[in-house]
């Protein structure tokens, strides 16, 4: 509906320009060409008339048709004069073709053909009323009165022609700008039918068009990907939660149908332990999907060795307890960078967890703190089996995604959690070979 | 038990919460009053008669966080917990921002809502006291608080930096069960979840130091609950 309106305004614009441009033209060569050889004819005309008119008030008829006929003058056949009856007889005629006049013409000054055999011809002439007869005097037009003529009808025609040329100028611009708009359009129909795979395709002359439909497509790209995330962290949660409400479940009735009230004690603190995980999964679950739409005011700048020294100091007995070695290695000097604390502090814990699982007995977790030129390295090693090269890039790309084998639940949150924190402050995760173990680092831009 | 009954002003919409909240905090010896949406709840928290006010932060009428805006306007200082099913820390920080005492995630367990009520009243009854203690003793463990350092039996305890912090903590709520998250949010000032065990770790290194060598324990824990340290058991 808006979109028909929108194009019919389209044309109609484009339309008016062309007749616009196109009056300006002609108003121009108009103004250039015009000569005052017509104003002089009809001025001739007028002043040859008035003294006829004078002389047949002097001398009544007689005179007139003696003055018509010594005017007449032998080789200038360009001169008409003729006087009409009531009746539409001529009396006097002096010119060319005056047949066509056996009738009743109309008073005024007129310029045009006067019938056959000189009907390609026009002449100017002023018809009068002198008492009950009709006075016609006039000339036949010169060869540059001719072309004048011409000229002022080729313009007319010119106007026309613009005004066809106009309309089918709009319609052409249209059916383009419509085209291109129905691409676009299309696109968007679909995609509100749900097919979030479209795009709008060939966008390569770099217009304005071609602007909307690259824009068009990396939004569709983003709401693509948050689509797919939520549909992860949904899917992910509705598997994880399975277990721990199972478990719950059976411990809830093992718990009610226990006797041995200490036992049943135990069996009710199992019970919180559960719920709490449960608890847990979607607190980090609702953390994610904050976390994609995060305002950049709780962002503050930062001292990344003050924030990882903090978190080496929480998690250092930790993994101690673990059976594991832990190490911080922080790079001071590094500038500030705008942060949000709380889930950076989150996403570097959730990876020292997945070390603390990964790594095993006797190893050692080094947590890291590198600078790069432009961006700053969160990373923990662990000494585990790692991730082959082959599976990092999918592992990257799976990382929401459940492992369906593992064993202990939450990981996957977590790991979708540390994606959405490093895209939150424009950086991205990266795995990489510990030979032996697993690299995982958060890589963030430093000034922004 | 508090000397005098302390009056609690409930205001949450979801009646069987509000049923739940009332009946344990009666129990626990608190004089309760409840209604169910926020400008009800403005009007009798500007009374100022109450101990302290438990108000979620989502109301029918005036939501929790813009009544607490009012009440403070008005001048009303009573001190204020935000319940709330916004669990995000972000969310957490808003409401501390607009100036609640403490803020709690549904759902919650009852021990942890207690042990934050008693937080805030230790805090409140010590900020009526005159001057800032310079020593705490806890039974036999001394805290010097200055020189920031411990004994106990007039044995000299060495503490790291964030240990020393933990047990100044628990020494200033004696006698009164700390939760993990309490301890998480005013010890590392962090208001997510770790997920492991981070604070027990913490608190079982402590523990070894205040108690080895000495034959009874003081760093207790109260199952379900946190901790708790005190001579008593």
């Amino acid at each position: 509906m808006i979109r028909l309106s929108v194009t019919a305004r389209i044309a109609l614009l484009s339309i008016a320009l062309a007749l616009v441009s196109n009056l300006v033209l002609v108003a121009f060569v108009w103004r250039v060409v015009r000569d005052d050889a017509i104003d002089e004819l009809r001025r001739d005309t007028i002043e040859q008339s008035d003294a006829l008119v004078a002389v047949y008030r002097t001398g009544g008829l007689p005179a007139l048709g003696r003055t018509i006929r010594e005017a007449r003058t032998p080789g200038d056949e360009s001169r008409i004069v003729a006087v009409i009856a009531p009746d539409g007889r001529l009396i006097e005629a002096v010119g060319p073709g005056l047949d066509g006049f056996a009738r009743w013409p109309r008073l005024g000054f007129h310029i045009r053909a006067l019938g056959s055999p000189w009907s390609d011809r026009e002449a100017g002439y002023a018809v009068r009323q002198i008492d009950s007869y009709r006075l016609v005097s006039g000339r036949m037009l010169d060869d540059w009165q001719e072309e004048q003529r011409g000229i002022e009808r080729a313009l007319a025609a010119a106007m026309l022609l613009s005004l066809a040329l106009g309309i089918g100028g709009g319609l052409v611009v249209t059916r383009y700008v419509g085209r291109r708009l129905n691409r676009v359009a299309d696109v968007i129909e679909g995609v509100a039918a749900g097919d979030l795979s479209r795009r709008v395709g060939n966008a390569e002359s770099g217009d304005a068009f071609d602007r909307l439909a690259i824009r068009l497509n990396a939004m569709l790209d983003k709401t693509e990907r948050l689509m797919s995330e939520l549909r992860i962290v949904t899917d992910g949660l509705a598997h994880d939660l399975r277990s721990p409400l199972a478990r719950l479940r059976a411990k809830a009735e093992a718990a009610v149908l226990q006797a041995d009230p200490a036992q049943r004690e135990a069996a009710m603190g199992g019970l919180l332990i559960e719920t709490d995980l449960v608890m847990r999964m979607l607190s980090t679950m609702i953390e994610i999907t904050r976390a994609e739409s995060v305002s950049r005011d709780r962002l503050a700048p930062v001292d990344p060795a003050t924030l990882i020294e903090e978190i080496a100091d929480l998690y250092a007995p930790v993994v101690e307890d673990a059976g594991m070695r832990f190490e911080a290695i922080v790079m001071h000097g590094l500038p500030k960078i705008v942060l949000h604390r709380e889930l950076m502090t989150q996403a570097i814990a959730n990876l020292i967890d997945n070390a603390l699982r990964h790594a095993g007995q006797g190893g050692e977790i080094v947590l890291r703190l590198e600078g790069e030129p432009t961006s700053a390295r969160f990373q923990v090693e662990d000494r585990g089996p790692g991730i082959a090269e082959a599976d990092r890039a999918e592992a990257l790309r799976r990382f929401g995604r459940l492992d369906q084998a593992r064993s202990l639940p939450g990981a996957g949150l977590g790991m979708a959690l540390v994606e959405a924190v490093a895209r939150l402050h424009d950086g991205r995760v990266e795995l990489q070979d510990n030979a032996p173990g697993l690299i995982a680092a958060i890589v963030v831009p430093i000034s922004r | 038990m508090p000397p005098v009954t302390r009056k609690i002003l409930i205001v949450e919409d979801d009646s069987s919460t509000a049923a739940y909240l009332a009946k344990g905090l009666a129990e626990a010896g608190y004089a309760v009053e409840s209604c169910a949406d926020g400008r009800d709840g403005m009007f009798l928290a500007s009374e100022g008669i109450f101990d302290l006010i438990i108000a979620d932060r989502m109301l029918p009428g005036l939501n929790g966080l813009a009544m607490l805006g009012a009440i403070r306007a008005a001048g009303v200082s009573t001190p204020t917990l935000v319940l709330s099913a916004l669990g995000t820390v972000d969310d957490r920080i808003d409401g501390l921002n607009a100036g609640a005492d403490d803020y709690l995630v549904k759902p919650f367990s009852f021990a942890e809502l207690t042990a934050r009520i008693d937080a805030i009243f230790r805090r409140v009854d010590r900020n009526g006291a005159e001057g800032q203690p310079t020593r705490l003793a806890v039974g036999d463990l001394e805290i010097d608080l200055l020189a920031r350092s411990v004994t106990r039996q007039g044995k000299t305890i060495a503490l790291g930096a964030r240990e020393f912090n933990l047990l100044e903590y628990l020494a200033r709520h004696a006698g009164q069960v700390v939760t993990r998250t309490m301890m998480l949010e005013k010890i590392w000032n962090y208001h997510f979840d770790p997920g492991s065990n981070v604070v027990d770790v913490h608190i079982g290194r402590l523990r070894r130091k205040l108690e080895e060598g000495f034959s009874a324990p003081i760093l207790h824990t109260v199952r379900g609950a946190g901790y708790r340290l005190s001579v008593e058991p």
